[in-house]
């Protein structure tokens, strides 16, 4: 009996915890790692579905129920899908193309040029690199307390009373900004005006 | 007389027989495995390992009940539903495998079983075989939580309970969909894909109005847990979600306490979930208590009548989405086999195709349960108390107990109370699924515009009417939560 | 706008609603399908289902007379004929009759044409087989019992035929003789009787009586009329008016009986026409069945 009380007590330890945080953590890295670098980027569509589901139970360990579960609803299975779906309505042969025909004129250019392509080839990793190092010590100062106080279990309350009082105006201004991309929808998705002198010439 | 009275008659038989073998199985192996087996392994001075085994098995009850009663129903609903379709369509439906067609569906199965498991050429064959797996998995752990509602919250399926339960419920409901773009892109198939897509596009149009319906359901409740809002709705079809979310609860206290039957042996959400009542002194007279749950007079009533009149949009919000989620006639555009012969599963046979069809039965089902869960009081009998206590059931019940007495005490085989909850579920459920099919066989299937007019122009615009007409009647009436 | 889409909201709503009270309702019809093989169902007379060769349901005859008209007609050439000229009679005899039901496209063409209602649709259509050789049907398979011919000849309402003149012509001075007598007493059926290029038939098949002269010819006028006017059909004989009679059948008749009126009423033509129609099938005939060799080659 006691040594299953032990058992137990590892089992719902803050040990158990920190090696289910690396298993999921390895597994959303590796995921995105393959995001990536899959040749197929449909099938890197779906691997971030992946990806989302991993940093999901990320939030599930944090108790975060509410959190992990929109995660799912709306990341994974949500902005996702239409992402993958806009991916396979393009045309990936012309895009094989282009590649083909930007590195036939790369080697044609002069020097200048091409360390100027280069430059630019690089400054997504330069970007990349900068920002993992801006976030990592962020993560890393001093400044952040831990918490140690149980969070409660009903999420949802807590969310929404910190929505309503404490965030409310980052909470309004997202929702403007939303609005404002709705509308921008709208703009972009709305059938043009079939050429206005004709219609003047009806009336 | 009705002259079609053998073939109703035995589609009755079937059902009957059928809901035993799905029942029985379940009950029996939940029982085994949740009571009977742990009672075994701690008895005496039990070691660790025994006691822990226990605790799993325990812990393992609901997910094992789950995995058996999910095939056994999907072979089940699949003849209720060509039997059903038979009789709407003036037809005999199968009759040939055992009596009366009764084994059909498990001899297609067998067969599905057998038959060989082919994967095309050209097919990217990781992603071929995860899309059945991943349109499968929701369907066990989405229907988890719905178990300790269904049940009365049975000690052994509380542990599926979650604070977000009928969030969790919709999350699992919306991972299908990925599963359905991945078959149809993965099937190296033009018609897979474009039911794939089709599959995409439709569920998440009709994602919004069906959460929006239920989002709704739970602001009348004032919860997310799925346990909490069974319960807030027993005691009678008055207190049910579809009449106005609680808005008629007034009423059902009101002739409750007109009749005298006060003193009601069952928990009653008077005394449990009522924080405004139970300070003042409990109302005697009938104009006291609709005074109390309804204290704007006139402005009051209005709005439980409104409540009552969204609460039945909010249901046909729900079937609507819900119907669309499951890709079910008339929104079975991934699938259409007219079209693209079959949609998304045009490539797929043997164990995998069995996979998706089981999946999607499944889903029927939980789809059902939720609208029960939601709408229809759950495992709640629907004769209002003060009906059920007029009635003369007391000698009935009694002698059921005595009969019944040493299952429940010593084996502990049957809970009463899950027992007429798990009854009236069914009947519920089943009633549902059967909506499900007279649609099917009523409604031509939509053109793709039109089911996009449809979702966008006319069901979420509704659904947000509704919420926000709920959210300012509720004010107005007391409800539940 | 917005008082209309709530109006056409509440309209679908009730044309929904219609709809499945409508199909509901439907479950307590009787179903309309039948268990197959346990119950068959009432199949129409006219049903084009196997072909067959049917015999006089009378005398058992074969009423084949080899005239090749369903062979040349069939879209298909399924149909195949051997026939030879019989020396004694100098007439076509059948040898076989082949029809090959797995190109048959049951049109019925070949039912149509033919001059002795022989081949007819069947109602059986459960003709499935493990080969294709075997679909392949020889005389012996096509032919009907007489039983059998006697149900189609009354289902598919079709006259029934008269029957065939004997193959050898010794009893022709005796049946020579009855003939003016019938003829007499029955001109319709006396006149039948020399279309078919053998008069003799009527007496020879009625030996058994030869005193009632009217009645040897009886039989066969009655025959020769459609059986949906039975009446009409047996005043006329009894009251032995050739006029009438002949005539009769030409007004009431179907198509068929109309091709039986003709070869009663018109007795000069036939005699003449018919010898030269065979002719000409007896120099068509080796002719064709050398071009089914050379396709079959």
């Amino acid at each position: 009996m006691d040594q299953y009380m032990i058992l137990k007590d590892y089992v719902s330890s803050a040990d158990a915890e920190t090696a289910l945080f690396y298993v999921i953590a390895i597994l959303a890295i590796s995921l995105s790692v393959g995001v990536i670098s899959d040749r197929n980027i449909i099938r890197s569509g779906f691997i971030l579905i992946g990806v989302f589901g991993a940093i999901s139970g990320l939030f599930l360990m944090l108790q975060a129920q509410f959190l992990a579960l929109a995660q799912v609803m709306i990341y994974a299975v949500g902005i996702t899908l239409v992402v993958v779906i806009a991916l396979m309505l393009t045309n990936p042969r012309s895009e094989r193309e282009a590649v083909i025909t930007e590195g036939d004129e790369f080697s044609q250019e002069t020097g200048a040029v091409q360390f100027i392509q280069r430059l630019q080839q690089g400054t997504p990793a330069f970007v990349a690199v900068f920002s993992f190092f801006t976030i990592y010590l962020a993560i890393r100062s001093e400044s952040w307390t831990p918490v140690t106080e149980k969070v409660s279990t009903d999420n949802v309350k807590v969310l929404g009373e910190a929505l309503t009082t404490v965030y409310s105006l980052p909470f309004e201004f997202a929702s403007v900004l939303l609005l404002a991309a709705l509308i921008g929808a709208i703009m972009l998705a709305k059938a043009e005006k079939r050429q206005p002198a004709i219609e003047s010439a009806e009336d | 007389m009705i002259p079609n009275a053998p073939e109703i008659g035995k589609l009755l038989f079937i059902i009957c027989f059928w809901i035993c073998a799905i029942f029985l199985p379940v009950w029996l192996v939940s029982w085994a495995v949740g009571v009977l087996l742990p009672m075994l392994l701690e008895q005496g001075s039990p070691s660790m390992a025994m006691t822990a085994t226990a605790e799993t098995l325990r812990a393992l009850t609901p997910i094992i009940s789950v995995m058996v009663f999910i095939p056994i129903n999907a072979m089940f609903m699949v003849l209720y539903e060509r039997r059903a379709l038979a009789l709407f369509t003036v037809r005999l439906g199968p009759n040939r495998v055992g009596p009366d067609g009764l084994l059909q569906t498990a001899a297609d199965a067998v067969k599905l079983l057998f038959k060989e498991d082919i994967t095309p050429r050209g097919a990217d064959a990781f992603m071929f075989t995860l899309a059945p797996i991943i349109f499968f998995a929701p369907s066990i752990f989405g229907a988890l939580p719905l178990l300790a509602a269904i049940t009365n919250n049975h000690s052994l399926y509380q542990i599926t309970n979650l604070p977000t339960g009928i969030f969790y419920i919709l999350a699992a409901a919306s991972l299908p969909v990925v599963a359905l773009v991945m078959a149809g892109w993965s099937s190296n198939n033009k018609y897979s894909l474009v039911g794939g897509l089709r599959a995409a596009a439709q569920a998440i149009s009709y994602e919004i109005p069906l959460v929006l319906s239920l989002v709704t359901v739970c602001l009348m409740a004032g919860s997310l847990d799925v346990v909490k809002i069974a319960q807030q709705q027993d005691g009678g079809i008055l207190n049910w979600n579809i009449a106005g979310g609680g808005a008629l609860r007034g009423l059902d206290k009101a002739i409750q306490t007109k009749l005298g039957v006060e003193t009601t042996p069952l928990i009653t959400p008077q005394q449990s979930s009522d924080p405004t009542e139970t300070p003042v002194a409990a109302p005697t007279t009938f104009e006291e208590v609709i005074h109390q749950y309804y204290p704007f007079e006139f402005l009051s009533y209005i709005s439980a009548g409104v409540l009552i009149f969204c609460s039945f949009i909010l249901l046909g919000l729900y079937l609507t989405g819900a119907c669309a989620e499951i890709n079910r006639i008339p929104f079975d555009l991934p699938e259409a086999e007219s079209e693209l012969v079959s949609g998304y599963n045009t490539e797929y046979s043997g164990i995998k195709f069995a996979i998706f069809f089981l999946a999607e039965f499944t889903n029927l089902f939980i789809v059902s349960s939720i609208a029960t869960v939601m709408f229809l009081g759950g495992g709640d009998n629907p004769i209002p108390q003060w009906l059920l206590n007029k009635m003369p059931l007391e000698p009935i019940q009694k002698s059921l107990g005595a009969i019944l007495s040493p299952f429940i005490n010593g084996l502990h085989l049957i809970d009463p109370d899950t027992f007429w909850a798990a009854f009236w579920v069914i009947f519920k459920v089943y009633t549902f699924v059967f909506i499900a099919i007279l649609i099917r066989g009523t409604l031509p299937r939509f053109r793709i515009d039109q089911l996009m007019d449809f979702g966008w122009k006319r069901l979420v615009p509704l659904s947000l009417i509704a919420f926000l007409v709920v959210v300012f009647a509720r004010v107005l009436v007391v409800c539940h939560g | 706008m917005g008082s209309n889409l709530i109006g056409r909201a509440f309209e679908s709503f009730k044309r929904i609603g219609e709809g499945l009270r409508t199909v509901l309702m439907h479950s307590f019809r009787e179903p309309i399908t039948k268990t197959y093989p346990d119950t068959v169902s009432q199949i129409a007379p006219h049903f084009r289902g196997r072909l067959a060769l049917s015999v006089n349901p009378d005398t058992g005859e074969h009423l084949c007379i080899s005239c090749r008209q369903c062979e040349r007609v069939c879209p298909d050439k399924c149909i195949e004929i051997t026939a030879h000229k019989s020396p004694e009679t100098n007439k076509l005899e059948l040898i076989d009759f082949k029809i090959d039901h797995g190109l048959c496209m049951f049109c019925g063409l070949c039912t149509e044409v033919c001059p002795t209602t022989c081949i007819i649709n069947t109602n059986d259509f459960e003709m499935a087989d493990y080969t294709r050789e075997s679909l392949v049907y020889d005389l012996r398979r096509l032919t009907l019992t007489q039983e059998e011919s006697a149900f189609y000849f009354e289902a598919k309402d079709m006259p029934k035929p008269k029957p065939k003149p004997p193959k050898p012509a010794p009893g022709a001075a005796p049946a020579a003789g009855a003939a003016p007598a019938g003829a007499k007493a029955a001109p319709v059926g006396a006149k039948a009787a020399p279309a078919e290029g053998a008069k003799p038939a009527a007496a020879a098949a009625d030996a058994a009586k030869p005193a009632e002269s009217a009645k040897p010819a009886a039989a066969p006028a009655e025959a020769a009329k459609p059986a949906a006017a039975p009446l009409e059909a047996t005043k006329p004989a009894e009251d032995a008016k050739p006029a009438e009679a002949a005539a009769k059948p030409q007004d009431s008749s179907t198509e068929p009986a109309k091709t039986v009126g003709d070869t009663t009423a018109k007795p000069e033509e036939k005699p003449t026409a018919s010898p030269e129609v065979k002719e000409a099938e007896k120099e068509k005939a080796p002719e064709q069945g050398a071009d089914a060799d050379k396709k079959e080659g």
